[in-house]
């Protein structure tokens, strides 16, 4: 969209570069092939992201072997891989699972782990939600680490995992006696089972620890803030994500408004379908300010709005989304609803990334809470 | 016909109570579980209406001629409330009550005979071929097209987005037999046997995967021009035919259905917890107050119709209000069942078997399918409101 386009020079040039990338690496026609595969990812696509783009180790520091960028450039990244529906352990592998390793301030485990997740050859995902709870609540956590030796053995299952099954490395959480602590476990120790699921274009996984050697990561029953925080950066990059595809979503609907021709003219002389363009164009604008807004605050931790600011965006880009998507279909009639048109992988994407990093309720609530709404009991 | 007894037994009330009472009775003998298999439940559907059919249960807003019951508006209410109550099976072919009003004030008295009594009973299944690949909203604009020769057309051209078309023994067409022009000049309402030479059937893969729908191609397709319905040319009046009373009625069992899908939405809210979520519970509370709206505007359109009056605009609005609350009823469907709703069908722990995520799916195409919710805004701002039409003046 260039009708209000916000510049950020030094942005700019980095999102031609992923554009001009995904442009030959995921058309719908790869997005259709590998949404069909198990694994769900090309892993030449995977290498050249890291290699050529180094964009898998993009906020890993430099002294992990990546690139040490901020938020604010992996909002950029993400919004251009939302477009086109990418399929790739992007947000698990280089966004969560180096995410919470930072927070955790293990030094000695990402001395270890991030260097082989930044350069993109070893995968790595974050198992957290279970049964159908929130990935945000918490307390419905009950797998359990029995210390053995100087390791755990877990037990539990673990839901709704992004490509659990192809990951190489599984972190996740478990329940100690001092609490919540996060864990990394080898997939070989766990029991793997893909999931079919509304939107083939990001795969999930259930796993389950029966006795699944582990190693505690930080310190012990320290794990909920640090899950917090990475769950709440994964929020800010997929608010990105769902920006790019919604505003995709909007230049397809705007594409075919104008070319498609029912009583004699375009079908976007029509002031019904005119006005869902415009008010598309209204919410993809208004996504893209808070999804940046969102990504800005992370890397300025005096304000201490972060969390608030990534459930804004969280919030109002994954219901944006919905509905540019939503929206999508109804303006293309008939063809909207066939399984050839890309309609309904966006719609899908939509849907289920809405429901990914905490649910819409959640994000509401944490920020009623942060601005004084909730009473405390 | 049986239906005949309906009229032997004197004051519409002792009426009523006959043909409820041998309603009543056939329900205890035939419904039941529907089966879980596909196959098995269309099959047990199509026997359940065969049997209604022959019993003379069936089609309570017919005439009698036409091997309806002849109920009046209000014993069609009561009909449908009993056939709701127990989960009667749907008729397996809704497209067909489509097509049926038409064959019944416009079909020639051969065609009632030869269409009505397999149409009821589901033994043939009928499809619609209106839309084409260039007219979809601007139906008029058709270029399917039909040629005399002797005493057949020849049809050629495409339908799209024809749904059953894989499944359906015959197709109520419109086809263009003259040159277009105002008020769908040039098009003529044909009956076409889906078995002819010529005829081919692509089903096309739809939101969900699944295949509802397909493209249509005829190739030189002979139909005998008995098949014709009305006059030549005057097929584009005639293709919105309806029984009057079974619009006000149909409205009904969406009613009762939206009613028992909600009761069911609630009662998941409430056993899975999700109804705790205050956000979620003002969702459904959302959704309880339109669900009761919905329901106090038919029943006020309704008692117009029972008083002989004009439903008025609240019956225009009532389709378009139907086909929006059941996306957002999904919508929030969706947040009730919490982060499994991105399961698939096929997983097993999928909440309630995944019909929600595919109700979701499917939900999107209430806006579309029989007019898109625009052309139903326009209408509605055209003929309700009076306001000018927005189609290019010739
Ligand atoms: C599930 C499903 C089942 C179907 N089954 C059948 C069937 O069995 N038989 C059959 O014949 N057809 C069937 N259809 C086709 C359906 O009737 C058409 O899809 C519908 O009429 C819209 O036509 P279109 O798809 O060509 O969209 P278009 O007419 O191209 O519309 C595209 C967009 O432009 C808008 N638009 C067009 N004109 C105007 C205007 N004047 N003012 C404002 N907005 C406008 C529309 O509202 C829509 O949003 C089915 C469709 C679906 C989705």
């Amino acid at each position: 969209m260039s009708a209000v386009s916000d510049r950020n020079d030094g942005h700019e040039e980095l999102r031609k570069a992923v554009r001009a990338f995904l442009k030959n690496a995921s058309p719908s026609s790869e997005v259709r092939r590998l949404m069909a595969t198990a694994e769900g990812y090309d892993p030449e696509v995977w290498r050249r992201l890291a290699d050529e783009l180094g964009l898998v180790g993009l906020i890993v520091p430099e002294r992990f072997g990546g690139a040490g960028a901020g938020a604010a450039e992996l909002a950029v990244v993400m919004a251009e891989m939302g477009r086109t529906l990418l399929c790739s352990p992007y947000l698990s592998s280089a966004v969560l699972a180096p995410a919470v390793l930072l927070e955790s301030g293990d030094e000695a485990a990402c001395a270890a782990l991030l260097p082989g997740i930044a350069d993109g050859s070893a995968l790595a995902t974050l198992a957290v939600a279970e049964d159908n709870a929130d990935i945000r609540d918490f307390d419905a956590i009950r797998t359990t680490a029995r210390a053995d030796g100087d390791r755990h053995l877990l037990h539990g299952t673990k839901e709704r995992v992004s490509d659990g099954c192809t990951a190489g490395l599984l972190l996740t959480v478990a329940r100690t006696d001092k609490g919540l602590s996060l864990f990394a476990a080898e997939p070989e120790g766990a029991e793997r089972e893909p999931l079919p699921v509304l939107d083939p274009t990001r795969k999930l996984a259930r796993v389950g620890f029966d006795g699944t050697p582990a190693r505690l990561i930080g310190a012990e029953g320290a794990a909920a803030a640090v899950l917090g925080r990475a769950l709440d950066l994964g929020t800010v990059a997929l608010a990105a994500e769902q920006t790019g595809g919604a505003e995709r979503c909007l230049e397809l609907s705007v594409e075919y408004a104008k070319t498609r021709e029912q009583f004699g003219r375009p079908i976007g002389a029509f002031q019904a379908i005119k006005h869902k363009c415009a008010e598309l164009l209204h919410e993809v604008e208004s996504a893209k300010a808070a999804a940046q807004d969102a990504a800005r605050l992370w890397s300025d931790p005096t304000t201490g709005e972060q969390g608030l600011a990534a459930s804004v965006a969280g919030a109002y880009c994954s219901e944006a989304y919905v509905h540019a998507a939503a929206e999508t279909i109804q303006i293309h009639g008939g063809i909207g609803f066939t399984w050839e048109h890309d309609a309904h992988l966006y719609l899908r994407r939509a849907r289920s990334s809405a429901l990914l990093l905490g649910s819409t309720s959640w994000h509401l609530e944490r920020v009623a809470e942060d601005i004084g709404l909730v009473p405390t009991a | 016909m049986p239906s005949a007894t309906a009229q032997d037994t004197g004051t519409p009330s002792a009426r009523r109570a006959h043909w409820s009472v041998r309603l009543a009775e056939f329900l205890d003998a035939h419904a039941g579980r529907p089966p879980r298999d596909k196959t098995e439940r269309l099959a047990w559907a199509r026997a359940f209406h065969a049997e209604l059919q022959e019993t003379g249960l069936a089609a309570p807003g017919w005439p009698t001629e036409a091997g309806g019951m002849g109920l009046d508006l209000a014993d069609q209410i009561a009909y449908h409330q009993q056939m709701t109550a127990v989960r009667a099976p749907k008729h397996p072919c809704g497209l067909s009550f489509i097509v049926a009003p038409t064959l019944i004030k416009h079909g020639t008295a051969e065609q009632k005979k030869r269409f009505l009594r397999p149409l009821l009973r589901a033994d043939e299944f009928w499809c619609q071929g209106f839309s084409e690949p260039d007219a979809g909203s601007d139906l008029t604009s058709l270029t399917t097209r039909a040629e005399r020769a002797g005493d057949e057309y020849i049809v050629n051209g495409q339908k799209l987005w024809t749904t059953m078309a894989h499944l359906a023994d015959w197709m109520f067409a419109l086809i263009r037999t003259g040159p277009a022009g105002p008020g769908g000049a040039g098009i003529s309402y044909l009956l076409i046997p889906m078995k002819s030479r010529g005829i081919t059937v692509r089903p096309l893969k739809d939101i969900s995967g699944g295949t509802h729908f397909s493209e249509v191609y005829f190739d030189d397709v002979r139909v005998p021009v008995e098949n014709l319905v009305g006059e030549e040319h005057g097929g584009w009046a005639i293709a919105r035919t309806s029984l009057g009373h079974e619009r006000a009625t149909a409205f009904l069992s969406d009613e009762f259905r939206f009613r028992r899908v909600v009761n069911e939405l609630h009662r998941l809210a409430k056993t899975s917890g999700a109804a705790n979520d205050p956000l979620v519970r003002q969702d459904l509370a959302r959704i309880e107050a339109s669900v009761r709206v919905l329901a106090s505007n038919s029943r006020r359109a309704l008692d117009a119709v029972l008083q002989g009056r004009d439903p008025g605009p609240a019956a225009s609005v009532n389709r378009l209000v139907r086909a929006e609350f059941d996306q957002r009823l999904h919508e929030v469907a969706l947040r009730v069942l919490g982060p499994d709703a991105v399961l698939g069908q096929r997983e097993p722990t999928a909440p309630e078997g995944g019909r929600w995520t595919y109700g979701y799916l499917m939900s999107r195409s209430s806006t579309i399918g029989a007019g898109t919710a625009e052309i139903q805004r326009n209408t509605i701002a055209e003929r309700v409101l009076g306001l000018p039409s927005g189609r290019k003046q010739a």
